[in-house]
């Protein structure tokens, strides 16, 4: 035990005092806050900005759908009104669209005892957010006109068409809490997404630290003291504690901003993620389960080879579950109990990152949990198993990377 | 005295190669053993089962007078041929985690690597990373961390390979100084040379069997005195002299094997009759020569 624990502080220090330790620490966050910076901003200037004229007989009609579009403060749009409109303005419209004054028209037509029209020029399509802006805009304005119409006060008019908003609402252990869709997701997301990454950059930081170690020839060296079973703990435990550390490092940052002034402006209420104790000490739990999952499988490989590049091969058994589980996020987090949700969250592969994303969305029953659990501590028993006994062999072999069959065989000599 | 090590009948079959057949060897505290072999003989097989990096199939191996035992180890030094440190940790961490596990406590290991550092020239690089060291320094660094532990068993794999000529001394003084301590020590070398001055019994071990085995003195006196090496001036044509099986002739500096059983002083008679004679002498065969012989015949048997 004293060998496990001098080689596991050896393998730790030297990863933490690395330079890739620092760099990943800082440089992570930097770029997911990054990336989280620009799509808010892309999101809210998308479609923003834009200098655009509402034509339609009515003049009235055509005021109401520009207060609407003013009204959305997102949008600083400015909007130019043409009422009553004739074929002759539409003629000048198209004029100045085409010569960049303005960036469209709207142009209504409400014919007498005739369905409403409305149409939407401009020099481009598939600009979605605009076209969604407008299509309420326009929709809204004709109820009012039409319930004006028939004579309905305009403070009557403006209580009927008030627009609401759902609000979601989550039923947990039989009481409702305020819940928001979006931003549960989110949460989901990047736990997932860190789980996922930690787990698997620091098991095949185990297979990278292993093959060093063959090309180093330290092994024959370290041997002569040390069981292999020894070192491969030593690894397993020293960098399983560099991934801890670093999540730590996240988390008390994370923690420390968000209780600072800036956070509280950023997030304003409307991006609260909230995360539990439980969703803490489950994360421990999954990371150090799947990180034992991949890293053990990592060295094992990693032992049959000789260089980096001949492990690079083997990456795709960690990538696939990776998508797989990414690829049926939405699937997952819409219906979390569905049979193939339930199946994905309690295959060992998947499982930390799919079982999160159903605990984002509900809760799923303690049986399910404890289950994946099992499943995955029996499946590193079996990876552990058959590992060790490749690692025992192959880190004495140099040479061409190894075969099944030549693996298979060392597992009955070792 | 109990053997240090002691290897009976030990045989290691990986699948179809035969790495080691039958060997038997054992080596005594304060002695220098010799470890020879063409490559792939099984050498470092051996020494394998030896530090138990691997197990015997079939045999014993006793380390300090008890079978082998892992606790054993930690009185056990082991320098591979395939040289190993962390490139990354600095020459004195490095040292003291070697130190460490072999049983020292950190203070002790770090105290010692200093002395080392300091004996054998190096303590200028102690606070240097160990990638940034020279292959000779770095060797240096084995050297000691093999040593670290003060072990009554002292392995070495091809030890002075890649040295210059004023560190390769440097180190065979050490060796020559640890063996006067008592410790055993074995080394394994292609070098005949160094093992003939160096070692007091040798094992050469041709296709994982022992084909000679014993004290170098003795070893030596199974091999007749039959090789001459002379210096002359003149007429040649001695060489055709029946005693002489082979010659090769380095423009004034001749090396002559006899017949078996011929008479040297008969050829000398003969040579001072015809040249000028400066030297000769009739030596024993080199063991370079033994190695040669000996392999070579198994070769072609």
């Amino acid at each position: 035990m004293r060998d496990v624990l001098l080689i596991a502080k050896r393998e730790y220090l030297e990863q933490v005092k690395g330079r890739a330790f620092k760099v990943t620490t800082i440089l992570i966050p930097a770029v997911f806050a990054g990336l989280i910076a620009v799509m808010v901003f892309a999101g809210k200037n998308s479609g923003a900005g834009k200098h655009i004229a509402v034509a339609a007989e009515s003049p009235a009609l055509a005021g109401v759908v520009r207060d609407q579009l003013l009204a959305d403060k997102d949008a600083r749009m400015v909007v130019d009104v043409i009422a009553p409109a004739d074929a002759a303005a539409k003629a000048d419209l198209i004029a100045k669209v085409n010569g960049k004054e303005i960036d469209g028209f709207l142009w209504i037509e409400t014919p007498a005892g005739g369905a409403a029209k409305a149409e939407w020029e401009s020099r481009s399509s598939g600009d979605f957010v605009t076209e969604g802006r407008l299509t309420d805009a326009v929709n809204h304005a004709l109820v009012q006109q039409r319930l004006a119409e028939r004579g309905i006060s305009a403070g009557q008019v403006e209580t009927l068409t008030k627009r609401i908003d759902l609000t979601t609402m989550r039923i947990e252990k039989g009481k409702e809490t305020v819940s928001n869709a979006l931003n549960t997701f989110w949460a989901a997301y990047a736990m997932a997404f860190l789980l996922m990454f930690t787990v698997i950059f620091y098991g095949m930081n185990v297979g990278r630290s292993v093959i060093q170690e063959k090309t180093s020839r330290i092994f024959e060296v370290m041997l002569a003291t040390v069981k292999p079973s020894d070192m491969l703990a030593g690894k397993l435990i020293g960098i399983g504690a560099v991934g801890l550390t670093q999540l730590a490092i996240w988390g008390a940052a994370g923690a420390l901003f968000a209780s600072t002034a800036l956070a509280e402006k950023l997030l304003a209420g409307e991006f609260t993620i909230s995360i539990s104790g439980i969703d803490i000490a489950l994360f421990a739990v999954y990371f150090l389960l799947g990180y034992a999952l991949y890293s053990t499988l990592f060295a094992g490989l990693a032992a049959t080879c000789d260089t980096e590049q001949e492990l690079q091969q083997y990456a795709p058994l960690a990538a696939v579950p990776a998508w797989l589980s990414f690829g049926l996020i939405t699937y997952i987090v819409s219906n979390p109990n569905s049979v193939w949700s339930v199946a994905i969250s309690l295959f060992p592969p998947c499982a930390p990152i799919t079982m999160f994303l159903r605990m984002a969305s509900q809760f799923p029953p303690a049986w399910q949990i404890w289950a994946s659990v099992g499943l995955m501590a029996v499946s590193v028993y079996v990876v552990l198993w058959f590992s060790s006994r490749v690692y025992r062999v192959g880190i004495l072999m140099y040479g061409k990377r190894a075969t099944l069959p030549e693996m298979l065989r060392w597992l009955r000599y070792s | 005295m109990a053997a240090v090590v002691e290897l009976d009948c030990v045989s290691k079959v990986y699948e179809q190669k035969i790495a080691v057949k039958d060997l038997s060897l054992r080596i005594e505290a304060g002695t220098m053993f010799g470890l020879l072999g063409p490559n792939g003989a099984g050498k470092t097989s051996s020494i394998r089962m030896m530090v138990g990096i691997t197990m015997p199939d079939s045999g014993t191996v006793s380390l300090l007078g008890k079978p082998f035992a892992r606790e054993s180890l930690r009185r056990v030094g082991y320098l591979p041929e395939e040289r190993g440190l962390y490139k990354k940790m600095k020459v004195m961490e490095q040292l003291v985690f070697m130190g460490q596990l072999r049983g020292l406590d950190p203070a002790t290991a770090g105290k010692r690597a200093h002395a080392w550092c300091e004996r054998l020239q190096i303590l200028e690089a102690v606070d240097k990373k160990t990638e940034e060291l020279s292959k000779g320094m770095q060797q240096k660094i084995q050297f000691i961390s093999t040593l670290l532990h003060e072990p009554e068993l002292i392995i070495m794999d091809e030890p002075f390979s890649g040295l210059d000529p004023v560190n390769a001394t440097l180190l065979q003084d050490t060796l020559i100084d640890l063996k006067n301590q008592g410790r055993a020590i074995l080394f394994s070398t292609h070098r005949m040379d160094q093992v003939e001055k160096l070692c007091d019994a040798i094992c050469l071990v041709n296709r994982g069997r022992a084909v000679l085995a014993g004290g170098m003195r003795e070893v030596k006196s199974r091999y007749e005195r039959n090789h001459v090496q002379m210096s002359f001036e003149g007429d040649n044509s001695f060489l055709q002299h029946p005693a002489i099986a082979e010659y090769k002739d380095y423009a004034g500096l001749v090396e002559i094997r006899l017949k078996p059983h011929a008479d040297a002083q008969d050829l000398l008679r003969e040579a001072s009759r015809k040249a000028t004679v400066w030297k000769f002498e009739v030596m024993e065969p080199s063991l370079e020569e033994i190695f040669i012989q000996t392999v070579g015949e198994k070769i072609d048997a």
